[in-house]
């Protein structure tokens, strides 16, 4: 880990890259089909920050920070719900630096230089399961669909789950090759963008690895800190108006009833960062404590950020429920972070199972 | 589930989990798992002589600087220590009023004759201590304490009744929030006492808990006295000087006390898995639910333990007593759930309780005292998040 003068800095150029670039009133003035992708936005952040790499190894031409320094520029983004492609980049790009594979260093290296972008591609449409097999020429194709794949469209390089003789393995798909279809869906949650993507013998380079147990380990810790950033965000905005807001010739936020609602929320939501915190060091160690600490990091945190989000819009009022103001963007994100890559109860089986109860 | 610790802190859980597996053995072998919540009545004499033996070994106020008696132990060993005395089973502390509220409470606000007083026997173990605060018509609204302090000769004499108070029926002394000034308002004109408790001028009546069982008592004072040189802070200043009590309170204990809920959610584990009730869907959920919830307090712990070298900041405290006192209630709960029709009758005796019976129902304590739930929302609405009162 760097210095924490080093991360104090870090984290203000990129705050203040943000509230140039990425205002949240920006975001409510992009409409519907044109929302849930700043392509724009993604492009400088790579050009003048460098984004796309921050956790590719220097030796690959990266900024080579840890995965908790990386997460700490993932904060600035998620907690302003800046819609683009960094938090599976970030996850694909760590996944891929510790795979030692030929096809993940090279794609590391172009990442660093042409500022690829990645989706990561694990939900499988119901009675398609993805498989791979070899060809004559001994390259790999892929054939399945993938749903719910996060800015799927519009990403240079997807990583895709499939199986291979029954054996689940990671293979990285270029995004515009012949056999990929990729179908534009639009998105509950306008801070992201969804694809169904259709592979259809589509070539593909298998970057295994430590395997998909730990892309998705990586994805879940990644999605627990973009979820307690957002949360937190969201809860100050509330608290923010529940200070100025009157009724009953009083401001809102001295009702006690609403007080408790708060306090409630700030307690679950300490619990939550206390959590993504812990699962941002695991996750860094590479330990085996791991694959317990990121099922439970990402349900415990997205639950806190859905209990924040939902209460947002109540204790706003009407004003909650409109596309006037954010806290439905929060709402939205929210659920999507629930549902993304496995559910809550999904998970939490999970947790259970290898904790042996 | 233990904190990451240098190796410094590794050789002191050595030191401590090697006493205490050779402590508690021969006679004192019966108090594992005796004492604590729901169970105060039990070996009150035994208890009492494991006190002098712990303070003797110098395991008694082991956080306190070396000059006032202590080892001078860092945070992260305070919370070890707390760790490997549920781990092994040590019995409920008859000694931790005197240690965690009054002792920091004279090292704050006591005169160097107080602290040499009465920090000794503390120490060793020797003086036992409760705390007199709640009255019939000052609970959480503290600064409501009636009760009478008025000079006379050299000391005080005081007359009022206390209620609530812990263990009042085995302690030496008891720390007292009383009015000095009749005129006076609310946190005004109160000061802080040390009063012997026995004496004919205090009468201790107990009171029966939920559990039917008694750990907290009525206490009268009828002319009780004390000398001057027993009031801390100063006459007037008792307001100041019991809400550093009270900071101390929502302290370092509960970061350790991780250990113990975890020996009680295995427990609870074992019977499901005993019962079958681990087959149901419901349950095992709501066990799960237990597990991750224990989790994300323990790295709620790591985490304040790493911002903080020496101490709990308060604010940080009222968010982990409202997360531990949630967990533990519903804990309680699931506990008699999945003891299931069996947890229904007592195990003998008029009312002789199971593990189970005793934690759904002394957990309900868990989100009153100490500041109950309500009065911590207040606290984190207002001092934490800026909400207008
Ligand atoms: C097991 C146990 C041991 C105890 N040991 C001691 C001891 O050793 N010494 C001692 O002095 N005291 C002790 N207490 C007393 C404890 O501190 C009080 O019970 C506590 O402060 C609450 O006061 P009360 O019982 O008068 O309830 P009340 O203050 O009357 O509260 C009743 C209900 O009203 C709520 N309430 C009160 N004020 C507010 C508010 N402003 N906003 C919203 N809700 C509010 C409370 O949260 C509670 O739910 C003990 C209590 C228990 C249960």
């Amino acid at each position: 880990m760097s210095s924490l003068d080093e991360q104090r800095e870090m984290r203000r150029t990129v705050a203040e890259f943000l509230d140039r670039q990425a205002d949240p009133a920006r975001l409510r003035t992009l409409p519907p089909p044109a929302d849930g992708f700043d392509g724009e936005l993604w492009r400088r952040a790579v050009v003048e920050l460098g984004v796309g790499a921050l956790v590719v190894p220097e030796s690959a031409g990266g900024l080579g920070l840890t995965f908790a320094d990386g997460a700490l520029v993932l904060t600035e983004f998620s907690r302003r719900l800046v819609p683009g492609p960094l938090l599976d980049t970030m996850v694909a790009t760590a996944f891929l630096s510790q795979v030692d594979t030929p096809s993940g260093a090279a794609l590391l290296r172009r990442t660093a230089l042409e500022g690829l972008s990645f989706a990561i591609a694990t939900e499988e449409v119901a009675g398609a399961v993805g498989t791979g097999r070899v060809t004559e020429t001994g390259a790999w194709q892929l054939s399945g669909r993938k749903r719910s794949v996060v800015h799927g469209a519009e990403v240079d390089v997807l990583l895709v789950t499939a199986r291979v003789d029954g054996v689940p393995a990671v293979f990285a798909v270029d995004g515009a090759a012949p056999g990929v279809s990729r179908i534009p869906r639009a998105g509950l949650d306008h801070t992201r963008r969804y694809a169904e993507v259709v592979l259809d013998g589509a070539p593909a380079d298998l970057v295994d690895g430590p395997g998909p147990g730990r892309l998705l380990d990586l994805m879940w810790v990644a999605l627990a800190v973009d979820s307690v950033a957002a949360a937190r965000q969201c809860l100050e905005q509330t608290v923010a108006y529940l200070k100025v807001r009157q009724q009953f010739g009083r401001p809102i936020g001295s009702f006690q009833a609403i007080k408790h609602r708060c306090a409630d929320m700030a307690v679950t939501l300490a619990g939550a960062e206390a959590t993504a915190q812990y699962a941002v060091q695991a996750a860094q160690g590479g330990g085996e404590e791991l694959s317990v600490v990121a099922p439970l990091a990402k349900s415990v945190c997205a639950d806190a950020f859905m209990v924040v989000a939902a209460e947002a819009v109540q204790l706003h009022g009407g004003i909650g429920f409109t596309f006037e103001h954010e806290a439905h963007l929060y709402l939205k994100h929210a659920k999507a972070n629930q549902q993304l890559h496995g559910s809550g109860a999904q998970l939490r089986r999970e947790v259970g199972r290898l904790a042996g109860i | 589930m233990d904190a990451p610790h240098a190796a410094v802190d590794e050789t002191f859980r050595a030191e401590i989990r090697a006493w205490l597996a050779r402590g508690l053995t021969g006679e004192f072998a019966p108090l594992i798992g005796a004492g604590g919540p729901g169970r105060e009545h039990e070996l009150i004499d035994l208890r009492a002589a494991w006190e002098r033996t712990l303070g003797a070994a110098g395991w008694i106020g082991i956080g306190w600087p070396v000059a006032a008696g202590g080892r001078g132990a860092s945070l992260a060993q305070q919370v070890i220590f707390h760790e490997e005395y549920a781990r092994a089973g040590a019995p409920g502390r008859l000694g931790h009023m005197g240690e965690q509220l009054l002792g920091p409470t004279l090292l704050a606000f006591g005169t160097a004759e107080q602290q040499k007083r009465f920090l000794p026997g503390i120490l060793s173990g020797t003086e036992l201590w409760c705390q007199g605060y709640s009255e019939p018509g000052a609970g959480s609204d503290l600064a409501g304490v009636r009760t009478r302090a008025e000079r006379s000769g050299d000391g005080y004499v005081l007359n009022g009744q206390k209620v609530w108070t812990s263990l009042a029926h085995v302690a030496d002394w008891c720390f007292v929030l009383a009015r000095t000034d009749p005129g006076a308002e609310r946190h005004h004109g109160l000061s802080y006492l040390l009063v012997p408790m026995r004496q004919t001028g205090v009468q201790v009546r107990p009171i029966v808990q939920i559990t039917g069982t008694s750990e907290f008592n009525e206490v009268f004072f009828d002319d009780a006295r004390t000398g001057s040189e027993n009031l801390v802070g100063g006459e007037g200043a008792g307001w100041r000087v019991a809400m550093g009590t009270l900071g101390f309170e929502r302290g370092v204990s509960t970061l350790g006390q991780q250990i113990g809920f975890e020996r009680e959610l295995n427990t609870v584990i074992d019977t499901a898995r005993a019962n079958g009730s681990l087959q149901d869907p419901d349950i095992h959920s709501r066990i799960v639910q237990a597990w991750i919830g224990l989790k994300v307090m323990r790295y709620t712990a790591v985490r304040t333990l790493a911002s903080s070298a020496d101490g709990v900041p308060g604010l940080e405290a009222s968010i982990s007593k409202l997360q531990w006192a949630n967990w533990h209630r519903d804990l309680g709960e699931l506990a008699i759930d999945v003891a299931g029709p069996e947890g229904l009758v007592a195990v003998g005796g008029a009312y002789e309780l199971s593990d189970a019976q005793t934690l759904f129902l002394f957990s309900r304590s868990d989100t009153i005292y100490g500041g109950s739930n309500e009065v911590q929302r207040n606290i984190i609405a207002e001092r934490l998040l800026g909400l207008p009162r």
